[in-house]
């Protein structure tokens, strides 16, 4: 392969990362020491939906991450890795991950740039070793040409490869649904949806804040302990008193993410809000304070509010282009939820 | 107005030169080089082969000891290691030497870290010592193995008779960095080399402030509880040792 001169003194261009309006800042400056460019971004694009990242070829990032469902796992309540081993948690949707401070469902992971490390080297999800991954990419031109491109020069290491994950991943921003339409100005719910929207704050939206529809915090939401006996958060920080805690996950795009919850176990939005009003396990001690109150959903508030939580569905992220594989992708299984707006 | 500022700027600057060039002209700076090395039952440690035996009879090999050490100071004066924070010292390798330069004088004690802070346990992708390709970051719950320790025992109860400690955690209970003081007479003459040899006794691994049994504890691969129980003999595990120790 040959790099010219010029190819190896141009300078990456800086790409800026945009707050939707209204919203707030993300609390950690991921971008401070991983200058967001357009080199960077294609470069994390590319080995998001880049199979050979895994031990045997067929499982990319973007095989448990699927675009049309807003970068989770369709139709899957465990997602599926080398030789078709079943992970114990759901994939989650990657949207807004630039606001979070923990990530995965118990906050095991401190930093969006550490976080692939861990899909890549599970037996159970891509199964490779770290060293073996920076084998294949030092050996394939396009990706000298592209760290190359991203960093200035030809060296591929470790933190290059992580920081340009962390580079495109982050840039998954979701801030185009009909609800944020109708927060600019630009349209209008229906009575159904607005209605929807009133049960919503008084019975959600204390834990799953807008504008990001979650506060990023642990808390339990009153399930079971599940046969994988996974306690969540606690596993993570030893107290006892965040037994069952899980992240709280962004409602965005939720009816393109089911199944739901961090083992995937509730198929349908209406079971969600039957958890919420009838199944919730008060005989938890840790249950978070806010409920402790029953909550009161009629049948007829039920459906408005799932009527609601449609509105944040973004079709423009699920279609933008600048997500999508160039080419190829892995996914096996193309099939497409209705779009509602 | 804008002459006396100039001039003032102008006086201000030449003082501030020599300043420089009077500090610089004193302090002389010599070497130091420090060597880690390690020893079982006061034998220099073998890897895999030599048996050796804790003081509680239990009788074990070695296959894996490494950790990471940093923050190295003389008394008071910090010791810069160049590039990098941190140094993985591994024990398979023939030689562990840090050098670093600093000030002359007649030092009492050496102080270092070993661990990694809890500002680089979360501070993402990083390089060199810390480059996660060194095998020492837990992929699965986010944070730096300080000290990893493998090997075999018959008293193991854990598959195959293996020694599995992977000892780290950086939030506040679970933090298991830990500062080591070493205390002894340094000499440093400028412009002249002085070696200091740090001595990680294994034996004092398995049995100072806590005692532990590779029966019982076989296995530790997470912050918590044993780490801290096996980290609080990090203190009692180095001693200045002497030139005499010879591979
Ligand atoms: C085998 C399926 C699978 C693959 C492959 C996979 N993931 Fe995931 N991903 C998951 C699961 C499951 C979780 C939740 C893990 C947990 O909570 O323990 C997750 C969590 C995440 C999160 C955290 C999201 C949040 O809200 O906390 C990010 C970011 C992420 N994955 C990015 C990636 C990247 C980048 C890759 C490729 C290097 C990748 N994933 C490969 C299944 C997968
Ligand atoms: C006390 C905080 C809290 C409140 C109040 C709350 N939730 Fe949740 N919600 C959570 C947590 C925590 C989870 C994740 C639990 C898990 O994964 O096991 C969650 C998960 C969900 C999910 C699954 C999303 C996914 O991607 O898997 C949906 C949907 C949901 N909540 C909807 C609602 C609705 C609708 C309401 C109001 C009726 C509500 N929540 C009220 C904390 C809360």
């Amino acid at each position: 392969m040959y790099i010219s001169a010029k190819d190896e003194h141009h300078q990456p261009s800086p790409l800026k990362f945009d707050i939707p309006k209204g919203w707030p800042k993300p609390s950690k400056n991921i971008f401070a020491k991983n200058k967001l460019t357009e080199e960077g971004f294609q470069l994390g694009r590319k080995l998001f939906y880049d199979g050979n990242l895994s031990a045997d070829g067929e499982v990319s990032c973007a095989s448990c991450h699927q675009q049309f469902a807003a970068f989770a796992n369709y139709d899957h309540d465990l997602s599926h890795g080398v030789n078709n081993a079943l992970s114990i948690r759901n994939a989650p949707a990657l949207i807004n991950v630039a606001w979070m401070d923990l990530l995965h469902w118990d906050g095991a992971i401190n930093h969006l740039e550490v976080q692939p490390l861990a899909p890549l080297t599970n037996p159970i999800e891509m199964g490779e070793s770290l060293e073996n991954v920076l084998k294949k990419l030092k050996k394939d031109t396009a990706y000298i040409r592209m760290f190359t491109a991203a960093f200035g020069d030809a060296e591929i290491n470790s933190q290059r490869m992580l920081k340009a994950m962390a580079q495109f991943v982050s840039s998954l921003v979701s801030s185009n649904s009909k609800y944020d339409k109708v927060m600019r100005g630009e349209a209008q719910f229906t009575d159904y949806e607005q209605r929807g929207y009133e049960t919503f704050k008084r019975n959600c939206n204390g834990c799953h804040k807008e504008p990001l529809f979650t506060d990023n915090r642990m808390r339990n939401n009153g399930q079971h302990l599940n046969k994988k006996l996974d306690i969540g958060f606690q596993a993570i920080s030893l107290r006892s008193e965040d037994s069952l805690k899980f992240k709280v996950p962004t409602l965005r795009n939720v009816q393109l993410t089911f199944p739901y919850m961090h083992d995937g176990h509730i198929y349908s939005l209406f079971q969600v809000i039957d958890h919420y009003s009838k199944n919730i396990d008060t005989t938890q001690t840790r249950l978070d304070p806010i409920l402790k109150k029953k909550i009161n959903i009629s049948n007829k508030e039920r459906i408005e509010l799932v009527y609601f939580l449609y509105t944040l569905t973004d079709s423009s992220f699920v279609r933008n282009n600048r997500f999508a594989a160039d080419h190829i992708t892995t996914i096996k299984n193309p099939h497409h939820p209705q779009l509602v707006n | 107005m804008l002459k006396k500022t100039i001039v003032f700027t102008g006086i201000f600057w030449w003082l501030l030169m020599m300043a420089v060039i009077i500090v610089n002209a004193q302090t002389k700076l010599g070497t130091v080089v420090i060597h880690f090395s390690h020893t079982a039952n006061q034998q220099p440690l073998q890897f895999n082969d030599s048996v050796y035996a804790n003081d509680f009879g239990e009788r074990y090999t070695i296959s894996k000891l490494k950790y990471y050490v940093g923050a190295f100071k003389l008394d008071e004066k910090n010791l810069s290691l160049g590039f990098d924070k941190y140094v993985l010292v591994d024990a398979n390798q023939t030689e562990n030497k840090i050098i670093a330069q600093l000030p002359e004088g007649n030092y009492h004690s050496i102080q270092f870290k070993l661990g990694v802070d809890s500002t680089d346990n979360c501070s993402g992708a990083q390089t060199g010592a810390l480059d996660p390709l060194n095998s020492m970051f837990w992929t699965w719950n986010s944070g730096y193995i300080f000290l990893k320790l493998e090997g075999n025992s018959s008293a193991s109860t854990a598959p195959d008779g293996r020694i599995e400690h992977h000892i780290g955690g950086y939030k506040d209970s679970m933090n298991v960095a830990s500062t080591i003081r070493l205390a002894d007479n340094i000499a440093i003459e400028a412009g002249k080399a002085k070696d200091i040899y740090i001595s990680f006794n294994l034996d004092r691994y398995w049995n100072a402030a806590s005692k532990i049994k590779i029966k019982e504890t076989p296995v530790c691969m997470s912050p918590g509880f044993l780490a801290k129980t096996i980290a609080a003999n990090f203190n009692a595990i180095f001693s200045i040792g002497s030139k005499t120790i010879t591979y």
